[in-house]
């Protein structure tokens, strides 16, 4: 494949899977609010004071966070829709990490690599640092 | 639980029209607007703004990128060294003193004031250095007369350098460095002006996103507050950009770039006197 098409095909894929995920994430950090709003609006006036001053409470874990969004609890649907939101940047890049190794384009199949590794770092060092 | 959500959706979407207007993107509007106005710990806001700023660099680059103004080989080559700055730098947030944070922050704002008032033509070179020629780092824009002309690129580490510089900033400070990004492509590789912006553009969401996955891991990303701010800087942005080219943006410069210093002076202020 030559590089023009090469370009051509990550132009094409590139904003359409850009555009799937945002619309997602922006869906359901909007059904998120609107739940909050119907069920919960006094947790979550609580939890918006304590973060003034410099308190985050009921932090999300990560285990059982599928079955509190299931039950439509609000603040694991809107962690939910931030999750899918930073899945953006992360699935365009090993999408085109994917694409460069199919077209054997050793060069960039190294450098989306590094990308790739830099952002799963950032998700350990915050969790130990 | 309305009236918060009037006023975090009121600062936001004016945050992402006004980044959309000004080129500067979101960022360095919402973080300063969450501090000052919503009375939010500094670290939260940067929080905050460095997932609206992924949503808005996604919102933004779909255009850009189908329309070929995005030079993906020069993006992808160098998110390499916005992401070691990005992860360092939202590292860092996490022990540095929020005095240290506000300093800078008033820095990048003077930096992005001055970077409002310069103008540069385009300075198109039609042969590359070694490096950028290895990488494929080439593109074609439309002139004046609408005919396509083909522009290489120079100097891939000094550029690469300063894009370590820009990650970092975008880390410690939430903000999607743009600024510091164009100047890195546009001075130091000559590359196209538009084309440095779109580029910058691309990026702006792997920087951002470094650094948000660093929070988010961390657990200071508080959903309460980014959930809120990344639609109102998204719907922001969206109609900043819509707007864009039918008004004149050289007349609203001299605003934008009042609007800058004044929130420089205050969060300077803020660092020196403690408030």
């Amino acid at each position: 494949m030559s590089k023009a098409d090469e370009d051509r095909i990550l132009r094409v894929w590139t904003p359409l899977l850009l555009r799937t995920i945002l619309i997602a994430a922006i869906s359901v950090m909007a059904i998120g609010l609107l739940l909050a709003y119907t069920y919960a609006p006094g947790y979550y006036v609580l939890r918006y004071r304590a973060v003034q001053h410099n308190q985050l409470i009921g932090k999300e874990k990560f285990v059982g966070l599928v079955d509190r969004v299931l039950s439509g609890q609000p603040h694991a649907v809107l962690t939910i829709g931030l999750f899918v939101l930073t899945l953006v940047p992360l699935a365009r890049v090993a999408f085109c990490f994917l694409f460069f190794i199919k077209e054997r384009d050793w060069t960039y199949v190294m450098l989306t690599a590094y990308v790739l590794i830099g952002l799963i770092v950032g998700v350990v060092i915050g969790r130990v640092g | 639980m309305l009236e918060i959500l009037a006023g975090l959706f009121a600062l936001s979407i004016s945050a992402g029209f006004v980044g959309a207007l000004s080129g500067l993107g979101g960022g360095v509007f919402i973080v300063p607007a969450l501090v000052i106005v919503a009375h939010m710990p500094m670290r939260i806001a940067v929080g905050a703004s460095l997932i609206s700023v992924v949503a808005t660099s996604a919102g933004a680059s779909v255009a850009f990128v189908r329309d070929g103004w995005t030079n993906l080989k020069v993006a992808m080559a160098l998110e390499c060294a916005t992401v070691t700055g990005a992860v360092t730098g939202a590292y860092l947030a996490g022990v540095v003193p929020v005095v240290v944070l506000e300093l800078l922050f008033a820095a990048m704002m003077l930096q992005s004031a001055y970077f409002s008032l310069r103008k540069k033509g385009d300075d198109i070179l039609s042969k590359g250095d070694a490096l950028a020629e290895r990488l494929d780092m080439f593109g074609e824009i439309p002139d004046d007369m609408g005919q396509m002309r083909h522009y290489e690129v120079i100097r891939v580490p000094q550029g690469g350098l300063l894009m370590v510089v820009a990650g970092l900033m975008s880390g410690l400070l939430g903000i999607g460095s743009g600024a510091l990004k164009v100047i890195a492509m546009d001075y130091i590789m000559h590359i196209p002006l538009k084309v440095s912006s779109a580029t910058s553009n691309f990026m702006i969401g792997v920087t951002a996103g470094a650094g948000a996955l660093v929070f988010l891991a961390r657990g200071d990303v508080s959903t309460t507050l980014a959930a809120p701010v990344a639609l109102g800087v998204t719907a922001g942005a969206l109609s900043g950009s819509r707007l864009l080219p039918k008004i004149r943006v050289e007349s609203l410069r001299i605003v934008f770039v009042l609007i800058l210093v004044l929130i420089a002076l205050e969060m300077g202020w803020r660092a020196i006197t403690g408030i």
